[in-house]
């Protein structure tokens, strides 16, 4: 099959050279390997919901560019907006919003702290105090909007 | 933390089986695929004899890296359950009744278990020093005639690291934690390399600055390099002398 | 293919098994000038290379009862700091004497390892104790030695790193299962290519049986038989690094004698039995507990340190069946066996015995046989080569 004057001589040898599959972690194709944190630490849940929390901001950014352009199309376009806006649905998505604030908002001291290597031994500690004044701040915000409704 | 008398009554205890799931490729093959086998085992089984006796008595065309059966060679990494370990010192009875095992990700498959690391080293922009002073020396003195005391660097090069990090798993361009983590070493130690040119590799978007600090990485390492917190440092180290205006060390 | 023939193009020789010697072997021949082929069933130094506790040998161990063996181990450990360097924790090594039997067995050490060569320096136990913190402190005497640590794998490594670039065929997962021999010649191997799944054949002009404990198992294939016993012993890796030197039981060869530093783990061993199957060690319970018996009176913080793993690696001892005993009586030197010579069968070398730290010069006695056989004049150059980095084994 194979004979010893050839450089390879050993069965299959072209085959071995291809490159095999790569496995990725995750759903889907390669780029969503982020986006797929379950069986993994706390670093990985923080990383992908701040990608997601950046996105949703983004998104709110340009909604509320939107929205405030009413007031350019005068009184009574702004009174109907003010009316969707104090639904309970609308409110609902308003603590949503401010979890997503104060997350990326937290998280965001916290990669800025230990990225630059000014903590980086205690990004679990920062974790979970992030997490606590959040959750202070999300309860109490959260009472107020839904009250305000 | 295991004691004598632990390891003792372990032999006393009864043997039960569990199935396993692991990932077969052969090169020619359309695709991957996993085969099922169900595996007697004691409180003592690793996942490497699990996978052993699938081996010899099962199936011998399953292919298997290993080399030191003790954590210091990271020939064995795989993912069980989709995390990453070294077969050699997991115990099947941590994993659970059912166990899925595959390769690490982000590394070419070479066969079955097997990932050709050509591409591990392939991110190391040079052959590194493998010896560091030791740091463990309780205040002793080194015998005469011989410096300081020395030992390995912590790093094993079994690539966990690389599996587990999510940005890896978005681009091949990331030089990754595990070559980060050595750059950082050798800024801390330079043991006669050339620190300027590793600042500079380091000093790129697929460098230094593409992690985003996941930890990944720190928590799949088995032997305690601690690549995350090496990266926040090189970073800090890149940056410094910038902000201060200060000469970059020579 | 006979071998007259192939004389006028490049022999080439077939190595079956990728372990130290097999690597060593490699890279002794390439620099010679023959075309190598090398086979490993796995990943190279999987077999019993890769997993012993990384001792880079004084041979102090052997000075009183293995001259022979001691004298090759301090030979060899000098050429591979050499040619392998910072492949090492030079931190050399010590005998503690523990109790007062084991101070009769000074004077023998000491003189045994003048008469082998290797250096020493005694120590009194307050000067042993301000170099390791952590010895029993009820120790009477040490005696320093040359010892180092190597990373098992990542030493021999670099053999193949450095066969690989000078052009030889390293195949690992490639495994030999039958041999082609006809009328009292060997001609190649039958292998299985476990990337692919496939079978082939690989034709050479001298196959090596490189296989270590399953010397027996390639040797069957060619109908010829090799006195090979293979000898397990335990070993046990803890966490935390309670030595920076290696510590040695200061008597003869016993179990649990020795502490190996390696990275942040301290490795306990070892013990001795005999098999009949490489492939079916075991880990037994009671050897488990004897390093730590043995070990915690070398360094007490053994008996509450965490453990990491408890495996087991089967020496290639040379020594016949009929030789039942536990292995420790057997000597650890090494033979090249030519079976045109001893069988009768044309075609087939192998080399077996050994340690880790012997593997060069294993290799240059075989390759010396091998180029006899071929008819080639050429001079050892291992020696002095300095071996590529082992990441090189790796690159594309």
């Amino acid at each position: 099959m194979s004979d010893n004057t050839r450089a390879d001589g050993v069965p299959g040898s072209s085959e071995r050279r291809a490159r095999g599959p790569v496995l990725r972690k995750g759903v889907g194709p390669s780029p969503t390997g982020w986006f797929d944190p379950r069986g993994r630490a706390i670093g990985s849940w923080a990383f992908a919901v701040n990608r997601i929390t950046g996105l949703g901001l983004v998104f709110y950014l340009y909604l509320h560019l939107g929205v405030l352009s009413l007031l350019l199309a005068g009184e009574s376009a702004w009174n109907d907006f003010l009316e969707i806006a104090t639904t309970p649905v609308f409110l609902g998505l308003d603590v949503l919003l401010l979890f997503g604030i104060l997350f990326h908002g937290l998280n965001g001291v916290r990669v800025a702290l230990v990225g630059t290597g000014i903590v980086p031994n205690r990004q679990m500690a920062l974790f979970w105090a992030g997490t606590m004044i959040g959750t202070v701040v999300l309860v109490y915000g959260a009472v107020h909007i839904i009250g305000s409704g | 933390m295991e004691t004598i008398e632990e390891t003792a009554t372990a032999a006393t205890e009864a043997t039960e089986t569990r199935r396993f799931r692991v990932f077969r490729f052969k090169r020619g093959d359309r695709g991957p695929h996993l085969d099922e086998f169900d595996v007697p085992v004691t409180a003592r089984t690793t996942l490497f004899d699990a996978m052993r006796w699938i081996q010899f008595n099962r199936d011998p065309s399953l292919a298997l890296r290993h080399s030191c059966l003790h954590a210091s060679c990271g020939t064995c990494g795989v993912r069980a359950n989709g995390r990453e370990v070294l077969m050699c010192v997991t115990a099947v009875h941590d994993l659970g009744r059912e166990i899925t095992v595959e390769p690490v990700a982000n590394i070419p498959v070479l066969t079955d278990l097997v990932v050709d690391m050509t591409e591990f080293y392939a991110r190391f922009p040079e052959a590194h020093p493998l010896v560091r002073e030791s740091g463990f020396d309780l205040g002793a003195e080194a015998p005469e005639g011989v410096p300081t005391y020395q030992r390995y660097e912590d790093c094993i090069e079994c690539g966990l690291c690389l599996s587990a990090c999510p940005v890896v798993a978005t681009t091949d361009r990331y030089v990754g934690p595990g070559a980060l983590a050595w750059a950082q070493r050798i800024l801390e130690e330079p043991r006669g390399e050339d620190v300027l040119s590793v600042r500079d590799w380091a000093d790129d978007p697929d460098g230094a600055w593409r992690c985003h600090a996941a930890f990944e990485c720190t928590e799949a390492c088995p032997s305690n390099v601690n690549p995350a917190a090496r990266i926040m440092q090189l970073r800090g180290a890149l940056v410094g002398p910038r902000l201060t205006r200060r000469e970059m060390p020579r | 293919m006979n071998a007259h023939a192939s004389r006028t193009s490049r022999p080439h020789v077939l190595i079956v098994g990728g372990g130290g010697t097999g690597g060593a072997l490699a890279h002794d021949l390439t620099l010679r000038g023959v075309k190598v082929t090398l086979v490993e069933r796995g990943e190279v130094t999987s077999g019993t290379t890769g997993r012993h506790h990384g001792l880079l040998h004084s041979g102090a161990r052997y000075a009183v009862g293995d001259r022979e063996s001691a004298i090759e181990c301090i030979e060899e450990n000098t050429i591979l700091r050499r040619i392998c360097p910072g492949s090492f924790e030079e931190n050399d090594g010590l005998f503690v004497a523990i109790t007062d039997e084991d101070m009769e067995y000074l004077e023998p050490l000491l003189k045994g390892c003048a008469d082998c060569g290797i250096p020493t320096q005694t120590l009194t136990r307050d000067e042993a104790l301000r170099l390791e913190p952590l010895l029993n402190p009820e120790l009477k005497a040490a005696v320093r030695i040359p010892d180092a640590t190597m990373d098992a794998m990542r030493m021999p490594l670099r053999f193949f790193a450095t066969a690989k670039h000078g052009g030889a065929g390293i195949h690992s997962y490639m495994e030999v299962e039958g041999l082609l021999v006809h009328d009292h010649l060997v001609s190649g191997a039958v292998v299985r290519d476990h990337v692919t799944g496939k079978e082939g054949e690989i034709r050479a002009d001298i196959v090596v049986n490189a296989t270590g404990p399953w010397a027996e198992h390639i040797a069957a294939m060619a109908g010829v038989d090799v006195p090979i016993r293979p000898s397990p012993g335990v070993l046990l890796a803890l966490r935390g690094r309670l030595s920076n030197m290696v510590i040695n039981r200061m008597h003869k060869s016993g179990d649990g004698d020795i502490v190996v530093p390696q990275r942040a783990l301290s490795i306990v061993g070892t013990s001795s039995w005999t098999v009949d199957d490489p492939d079916d060690l075991g880990v037994p319970e009671d050897h488990v507990r004897r390093m730590y018996e043995e070990g915690s009176k070398l360094i007490p913080a053994v008996k509450t340190a965490e453990f990491r793993a408890a495996w087991s690696a089967a020496r290639p001892l040379i020594g016949s069946k009929d030789q039942v005993d536990s292995g420790r009586e057997l000597s650890r030197t090494f033979k090249t066996y030519d079976h045109k010579e001893t069988d009768g069968v044309e075609g087939f070398v192998t080399i077996t015995g050994g340690k880790g730290t012997t593997l060069r010069g294993m290799a240059e006695l075989c390759a010396n046989v091998i180029c006899a056989k071929l008819g080639i004049e050429a001079e050892c150059q291992t020696r002095d080569t300095v071996l590529f980095p082992h990441e090189a084994y790796y690159a594309a």
